[in-house]
């Protein structure tokens, strides 16, 4: 069903999920939501699955009229969002109504934003197992390609949100990372150890040559002595030196394949920070080992599942009828769980 | 003895790298192990994604599901048992038309002086041997391939071209390849195939890795007629299988 129509297209704004994945072996980019904890929090929030397909925008966000009742959250880059003219919140559901208009106003901080929609998200006809844009390929979300006004979205209705009043998410919105760690890369050793040590010693900042594919980096690294390199497979997060000595840091519409020396790979828990890391930011890496990189990892997605039964938990009011000891029992478990955050 | 080592990529993917070399019997083993880690009834939960490249195979885990070392004892029996030559491969040949034209292939003339021989032999030379796909990779559908005979294997250009048509086959050192999608590209370019190699309607590619491509020189004419069929989704690409090597 046609839930909302694209009144305003944005600033390269294209449908995502989780990405493509199991087609690399083919020459697919994974593509999918460039900042993967900004994309989860919204889908959290409204209740989606994991995967449940958003829009995805950079810097500004599309303006889109509803058709029927839904709930909607907005995650990622901090901009002002306003709900037919008024301001509304990120990070918490929004109850929608036939003929709302929403729209944004330019990010603030930051660079990729989602809007996330209840009841499973977009409904396009998913290619190659899913529903995310790779602009290149010309696939996924609406026919291989950026939104354009007058799009029709196709939604679900949704009347209900479980435990609606508790689902927002703080984020501090002032917070500034300045440090990005790394784990060392697979051609770490072909590097002089000039290049290792200024990769941790000096400062970086994101170039304006970034996109989903990549960002470069302003500041170079003495290259690695020439080494011919035959291509192997990229990751998200890989830092390649080009032969200039031109840092790129490989993102979520990377070539599936690459020859450039990988000096270092960010870990998978600052992902989110690097990718919205704003536009002139100095920045420094530092370097961890493969198990803290792991349990940096492990330890964010605990916080997420928490936040998800905190949820869950606020959908029943305890004490609830004949169950009311059972019921404080369990309440007392779940606060437990949520201790140390 | 083992000719393989593990290199960690990242703190969820690994690499399976063999020796730094171009060679169809270890691309195939890495195929092999890339389809056996990819099946839907697969035994060793956490396998998020894999990219078998010339030499190397990148595994992408989930680390809250498989640890780097268990994925490495994993790969190292799975590499010693016999699992993976129940799969003994068929050589599937596919048979791509190419006009060799000059307006289709700019570096004619240069990769003919390149090899001390005249544009007709090289074309001869080119389309004399069956490419093995090592590789799709860049853009989806694209096949890096070889071994192109030392003669001619001249280094890609300098300064990449801005554009190249979808369907040019080049050579960039001793790989081929075709450009499946207009795009940048500093690949030497021969020729074109009228063969539309990647459509987002039906993208799933044409060939996969460890097939093997030959190339058929055509005339200007036969391109002609080959394109029109193809628009009109007539065309067949001719194919030949063979016993494995």
């Amino acid at each position: 069903m046609i839930g909302a129509t694209v009144i305003d297209k944005g600033l390269s704004a294209s449908i995502q999920d989780l990405g493509r994945f199991r087609h690399q072996i083919e020459g697919f980019p994974t593509s999918g939501a460039i900042d993967q904890a900004a994309f989860c929090l919204a889908n959290d929030l409204v209740n989606n699955p994991v995967n449940a397909a958003a829009i995805e925008f950079c810097l500004l966000g599309p303006s889109l009229k509803f058709h029927f009742r839904t709930f909607i959250a907005i995650t990622g880059a901090v901009c002002p969002v306003f709900v037919n003219a008024q301001r509304a919140e990120e990070n918490q559901v929004l109850e929608i109504f036939e003929n709302d208009v929403l729209t944004f106003g330019p990010v603030k901080r930051g660079r990729y934003g989602y809007i996330a929609f209840a009841a499973g998200g977009l409904l396009t006809v998913p290619v190659l197992d899913s529903r995310s844009t790779t602009l290149r390929a010309g696939i996924g979300g609406l026919d291989g390609r950026l939104l354009q006004k007058g799009d029709q979205l196709p939604l679900n209705e949704c009347y209900q949100m479980p435990s609606l009043q508790s689902r927002q998410y703080a984020v501090d919105e002032k917070k500034v990372v300045t440090g990005i760690r790394v784990v060392k890369g697979p051609q770490w050793s072909l590097f002089d150890p000039a290049a290792q040590e200024n990769l941790v010693k000096q400062t970086f900042t994101v170039s304006t040559q970034a996109d989903r594919m990549g960002y470069r980096l302003t500041e170079k690294l003495l290259p690695a002595a020439q080494v011919s390199l035959l291509s192997e497979g990229t990751v998200f997060g890989n830092i390649q030196i080009t032969r200039n000595g031109q840092p790129i840091v490989l993102l979520a519409d990377r070539q599936t394949t690459g020859g450039y020396p990988v000096i270092a790979t960010i870990i998978a828990a600052d992902f989110s920070a690097f990718v919205q890391m704003p536009l002139g930011q100095k920045f420094a890496f530092t370097l961890v080992d493969l198990p803290k990189a792991q349990q940096e990892l492990l330890v964010r997605r605990q916080r997420f599942k928490r936040l998800l039964a905190s949820w869950q938990q606020a959908r029943y009011q305890f004490p609830i009828g004949p169950a009311r000891k059972a019921a404080v029992k369990i309440q007392a478990l779940l606060a437990s769980e949520n201790e140390g955050d | 003895m083992a000719d393989y080592f593990f290199v960690p990529v990242g703190e969820q993917s690994l690499n399976l790298i063999f020796p730094n070399l171009i060679d169809v019997k270890k691309n195939q083993l890495i195929q092999h192990i890339a389809r056996y880690l990819l099946r839907p009834d697969t035994d060793l939960p956490g396998i998020v994604d894999v990219i078998p490249a010339y030499h190397t195979l990148t595994v992408n885990f989930d680390p809250a599901l498989l640890q780097a070392d268990e994925l490495q004892d994993y790969l190292d029996r799975l590499i010693q048992s016999k699992k993976l030559e129940a799969s003994a491969p068929v050589k599937h040949v596919l048979l791509l038309p190419v006009c060799y034209d000059e307006e289709f292939g700019p570096d004619l003339t240069s990769v003919a002086d390149y090899g001390h021989m005249t544009v007709p032999e090289l074309i001869d030379l080119h389309s004399s041997l069956d490419y093995f796909v090592y590789m799709l990779g860049f853009l989806p559908g694209f096949a890096y391939m070889g071994t192109v005979p030392d003669r001619i294997a001249m280094p890609r250009l300098d300064q990449p071209r801005a554009v190249i048509a979808a369907g040019s086959v080049g050579i960039a050192g001793q790989q081929t390849g075709m450009y499946p999608l207009q795009s940048p590209g500093g690949w030497r370019l021969l020729g074109r195939t009228p063969v539309r190699l990647y459509d987002p309607k039906r993208p799933a590619p044409l060939y996969e890795a460890g097939d093997y491509i030959r190339f058929q020189a055509i005339s200007r004419a036969d391109y002609n007629k080959i394109q029109q069929l193809d628009q009109a989704g007539k065309f067949q690409l001719a194919q030949r299988k063979e016993a494995g090597s």
